[in-house]
């Protein structure tokens, strides 16, 4: 009892003396000169969404590209800009800052903090998130867009091969934005290790915190491996130096190593976050905790050691020793245990409960299958001999994108849909919302299904157009024709956003009857976030609150 | 079915992959299909029951997560023991044989070495069937990838780092092999083929690709070997019998032999050939090959002279 | 449990040092595969980057006796000791970019062959780290002079002193790895 009346007090205090210093303001310039973390978190997912669009535009420039053999719609070079732009785009300028804008904007209230640890620091990350994005995008409108692919193998990305200017903007844009990744993991870490309310202990932490938590670790020790790769082909490129030049006794394997050293833990970076999304949907929508908390959690840093140790299945056909590549055979194969033990614990969550169908449940569900498509296809690369067939192919694409698509995609629609009426106070139109799902569920699969089928047909990946191969042409148009599904999806939910901005139904405090500390306050909460921060004796503290004979921590003592 | 190269092996090394994915695939639905059957299930019997009841709060269970933490565990075991045999099968070690092969990947093309017998060609590789021929996988600039799926693995044609890649075809046919690593602008259109013969045919086919070609006494192919030499041609690429002997471009020495023309771009004829000399972006924008602003008549010569040798 | 800033000093490390690590990783994997000779490690001045490699480490301790005087309010000391830090680190890069003067003087430079692409890439990036150390320093030490920097203004002091240590340490293994390493 005495925790929680101290806290009010002290935050009662504290407003006093901060003033009107962390008061956010509505104008432009308030917004732009923010350092509240609900600000900077609405403006990251503004961003992510808007780059999502132009990514977007590319990928379906692309699909009518790839509709029909032999096709001119494209030159192969803009082809070629278009895919390394739009590979370049969905990762570093969509996934990760709209990621980032949910653990900036939830982290802190789901803790019953004030902010994050570092505010200006956090200003900082996202300014250089933007400037970054923008100076990637003036590569248009300069001598050209990188177009040696989103991972720019060397030497094709030397300056032998690649000349001009292009390929150094998107070195410099990804050195930029990787500065400011690693001080949002700094201050995420900091903020969940020093600013957590009385009575959250770590144990006790709501898993989309964890999971960012641990996420940020990754962040931390993956972003300098591109760094480090980037100036060095920075160096290369601009000071004549021979660092992957094999001309020049330089290594071409060695800026894959380093690139996919980097690159494997991103591909993480960008589904934990999700998986944290799913891992706190789930149980609100199935009125259950969620199944095996501390498998969950603890699958979670599995995943991330393991992650660190798996790069080189991205090398099985460069034509490594056996031995090598089943060290990555076997340590790729064992990443997916966690990963299942996740999406088992996820389907347990819903039996015995009673599901709410919202719009944000049912992304959550198709994540769970369709994730799991992603991630079985991933498995199938581990089988060295299977990906010396099929990496590079078209299989990989459907792959990849069932993960990025199917699996951190539909979280952050699930996340959106969950947590908008939080951020806003209004409610995303369910129909609309229902209309949006269903024209994604059916376009993912579309676009994406039939490409497993192209890579083991013998489509080559990258490839600008194709041969009139019995079919190719078919099975391609049917691929375009879903990403025109998605397109009618996207527009509806832009629509929805647009339209529940203004007209939605009021959301009040908690309309989902969720559980954790961000549903403990007005929506959007107050500059402050809390004028009360209930007590947090469990994982569910307004569970507890809502039944107290029913409270989480008597269960402990009970079972 | 069969247009699914990967499934329809024509090699002991394909056949082995083939095998090995297609048990994979069904393990791998087996799992799809219960997981998908779960949340089926789940949300058919708890999404009728009244959302306001208070269900059963349930945390856990450490049996189950025993059991699905084991089984995987144990399938992907199995999985790994034959992913171990089949990379021995599919891909079995040189040891110290010398190649019979050098392949060297280029922005855009394939250069074909026989070290044996000397034949040199490009983006067209023959074989006679049943024998399992070792290829020295280099590259010119780039990295490319070697990839004929119902032959087997791709390899990378590393700059720097050679490779070693075992082929072998066990029935007659042509198969198509695209570069599988993306190598800049025209890298869609640095496609191969792979002919398998019977011994007899493949003898015959290395003969005549060793035989020079006549130098034509008159007419439009003898202007045409004039032109070849005046205009620079001699300077990127080979004709056997001539002074020309650079690789950076293909051997043209028994270009008009080959089916098809820039890498797959183009079936190869006189005049799918004419329209490449007269203007190569036409065909594959972007590739190396200069357009010398020929006219018709010079095009004309330079087919002729091109077309003679078969 | 860490402060805040010194958390958050300590994370950054981390991250630096594996930057670092590529860098000296790039550096060790190409000296092992084309290594001295008269342009390669075989041009380096051991024995004069170690007596400059001792004035930066040297700083280290002095920076820690100006964090104690801090601890005890000894004012002036604490900004004596600052300076010594300064002066001592600014010597350091006073030696590399003597280092440098000689190394292209022979013909030595980053675009010349591979031991100068790791070599320059290395000690540049060390350089600059310990340059912005500097800076950081001397902020600190500009603070101390104006009578700004209190007792119980530690933390700063103690992060730049966190982050000055690293910069010693990762000269220590690139002192060992490329010189020391040179001369096997």
């Amino acid at each position: 009892m005495k925790g929680h009346e101290l806290s009010e007090t002290a935050i009662a205090g504290t407003l006093a003396e901060a003033g009107d210093v962390w008061a956010p303001h509505r104008s432009l310039l308030g917004w732009v000169a923010s350092v509240d973390h609900k600000q900077i978190g609405i403006m990251y997912m503004v961003a992510a969404l808007a780059f999502f669009g132009l990514g977007g535009i590319e990928a379906l420039l692309l699909r009518i590209q790839l509709a029909v053999p032999h096709n001119n719609f494209l030159t192969p070079e803009t082809f070629n800009e278009l895919f390394t732009m739009h590979g370049t785009t969905m990762i570093f300028l969509v996934a990760m800052p709209l990621l980032t804008g949910f653990t900036v904007y939830m982290v802190p209230l789901m803790i019953g903090a004030r902010d994050m640890a570092f505010p200006r620091l956090n200003a900082m990350s996202f300014w250089l998130q933007v400037f970054g994005g923008v100076m990637l995008y003036f590569s248009f409108f300069a001598r050209g867009a990188p177009n040696a692919g989103w991972f720019s193998y060397a030497p094709l990305s030397e300056s032998a091969y690649s000349f001009g200017s292009a390929q150094d903007y998107w070195i410099l844009s990804l050195l930029v934005m990787g500065i400011g990744t690693v001080a949002g993991a700094i201050n995420v870490i900091a903020t969940v290790a020093t600013l957590r309310a009385p009575g959250m202990t770590m144990r006790r932490l709501p898993l989309f915190v964890w999971m960012t938590f641990v996420n940020s670790f990754l962040m931390l020790m993956a972003l300098p491996i591109l760094n480090a790769a980037l100036v060095m082909l920075l160096i290369d490129r601009t000071l004549h130096a021979h660092f992957f030049t094999p001309a020049t006794g330089g290594s071409a394997i060695l800026w894959q190593h380093y690139f996919w050293g980097f690159g494997h833990p991103e591909v993480y970076i960008v589904i934990l976050p999700a998986f944290g999304i799913i891992s706190e949907v789930i149980p609100v929508f199935s009125r259950k905790p969620i199944f095996g908390y501390e498998f969950v959690a603890a699958s979670t840093v599995a995943i991330a050691f393991l992650s660190f140790a798996v790069w080189a299945h991205h090398m099985f056909a460069v034509g490594l020793s056996d031995t090598f590549n089943l060290f990555f055979a076997f340590a790729s194969m064992s990443i997916a245990v966690p990963t299942g033990v996740k999406i088992f614990n996820w389907t347990a969550t819903l039996y015995g409960g009673r599901l709410r169908f919202t719009t944000a449940m049912m992304f959550a569900l198709a994540f769970l299958v369709m994730f799991t498509v992603g991630g079985l296809s991933g498995v199938s690369f581990a089988v060295v001999p299977i990906d010396w067939q099929l990496t590079d192919t078209y299989y990989l694409v459907a792959h990849l994108h069932y993960v990025f698509f199917g699996g951190t995609v539909l979280a952050s629609f699930a996340g959106i849909y969950y947590w908008f009426p939080k951020l806003t106070g209004r409610m995303l139109s369910e129909r609309l919302g229902r209309w949006h799902f269903w024209l994604t569920f059916v376009g993912l699969n579309l676009t994406f299904f039939v490409q497993h089928l192209l890579g083991m047909m013998g489509m080559p990946r990258r490839v600008f157009t194709y041969p009139d191969l019995p079919y190719w042409g078919a099975l391609n148009m049917l691929s375009t024709v879903g990403a025109f599904v998605l397109l009618a999806a996207v527009l509806v939910f832009a629509w929805n956003l647009v339209f529940s901005l203004k007209h939605g139904e009021a959301a009040g405090d908690n309309p989902w009857e969720a559980w954790t500390l961000e549903w403990a306050t007005s929506s959007p909460p107050p500059v402050d976030n809390f004028t009360r921060v209930p007590p947090v004796r469990g994982r569910r503290p307004l569970w507890d609150l809502a039944h107290p004979e029913l409270a989480d921590e008597l269960r402990s003592r009970a079972a | 079915m069969r247009a699914l190269d990967t499934l329809n092996p024509a090699s002991p090394l394909a056949a082995a992959i083939t095998k090995l994915f297609v048990a994979v695939l069904l393990v791998l639905g087996f799992i799809f299909a219960l997981v998908a059957v779960l949340v089926v299930v789940a949300i058919v019997r708890y999404g009728r029951r009244p959302a306001d009841e208070l269900p059963n709060q349930i945390f856990g269970s450490d049996r189950l997560e025993i059991v699905w933490t084991a089984v995987p565990i144990f399938l992907l075991a199995v999985i790994f023991v034959f992913t171990v045999r089949v990379m021995h099968a599919a891909n079995p070690s040189p040891a110290s044989r010398a190649p019979d092969l050098l392949v060297v990947g280029h922005q855009w093309w394939w250069e074909v070495n026989y070290l044996k017998s000397g034949v040199v060609t490009a983006n067209e590789l023959h074989l006679p069937v049943g024998q399992r021929v070792l290829i020295r996988l280099e590259s010119a600039d780039v990295i490319h990838d070697f990839w004929v799926p119902r032959l087997g693995r791709k390899l990378d044609a590393v700059p720097g780092h050679p490779g070693y890649l075992w082929l072998e075809a066990d029935r007659p046919g042509v198969y198509l092999g695209a570069c599988a690593e993306f190598c800049g602008a025209e890298h869609a259109w640095m496609r191969f083929e792979v002919v398998a013969q019977p011994q007899a045919e493949f003898a015959a086919w290395q003969q005549a690709q060793l035989a020079v070609a006549p130098t034509p006494k008159s007419g439009k192919a003898l202007a045409g070997m004039k032109l070849f030499a005046a205009r620079t041609c001699v300077n990127c690429h080979r004709l056997a019998g001539t002074a020309a002997d650079q690789r950076v471009g293909p051997d043209l020495t028994h270009l008009a032999s080959r089916r098809m023309l820039a890498g797959g771009a183009v079936v190869n004829t006189p005049a799918t050939l004419a329209q490449w000399l007269k203007n190569p972006d036409s065909i594959k924008p972007g590739s190396h090959m200069p357009n010398f602003q020929l006219s018709d008549a010079e095009v004309a010569e330079l087919v002729a002279y091109l077309e003679g040798a078969k | 449990m860490l402060s805040r800033g010194k958390l958050a000093m300590a994370l950054f490390i981390v991250s630096e040092a594996n930057f670092f690590a590529l860098l000296i990783i790039a550096y060790a994997y190409y000296h092992a595969l084309d290594s001295s000779g008269a342009n390669g490690a075989g041009a380096l001045d051991v024995v004069t980057t170690l007596r400059y490699s001792l004035c930066l480490f040297a700083s280290s301790a002095t920076l820690w006796v100006a964090e104690r005087n801090l601890r005890r309010q000894e004012y002036r000391g604490l900004i004596y000791w600052l300076l010594a830090t300064i002066a001592l680190g600014a010597i350091f890069l006073y030696g590399q970019g003597r280092e440098y003067a000689r190394l292209f003087s022979s013909g030595i430079t980053i675009s010349r062959n591979l031991f100068g692409t790791t070599f320059f890439t290395l000690t540049g990036f060390h350089g600059l780290h310990v340059f912005l150390g500097l800076s950081a320093l001397a902020t600190l030490f500009w603070y101390a002079v104006r009578g700004r920097l209190r007792q119980h203004q530690t933390e700063a002091v103690e992060a730049v002193g966190l982050y000055w240590h690293f910069v010693d340490a990762v000269w220590v293994v690139i002192f060992g790895v490329v010189y020391l390493g040179s001369l096997l």
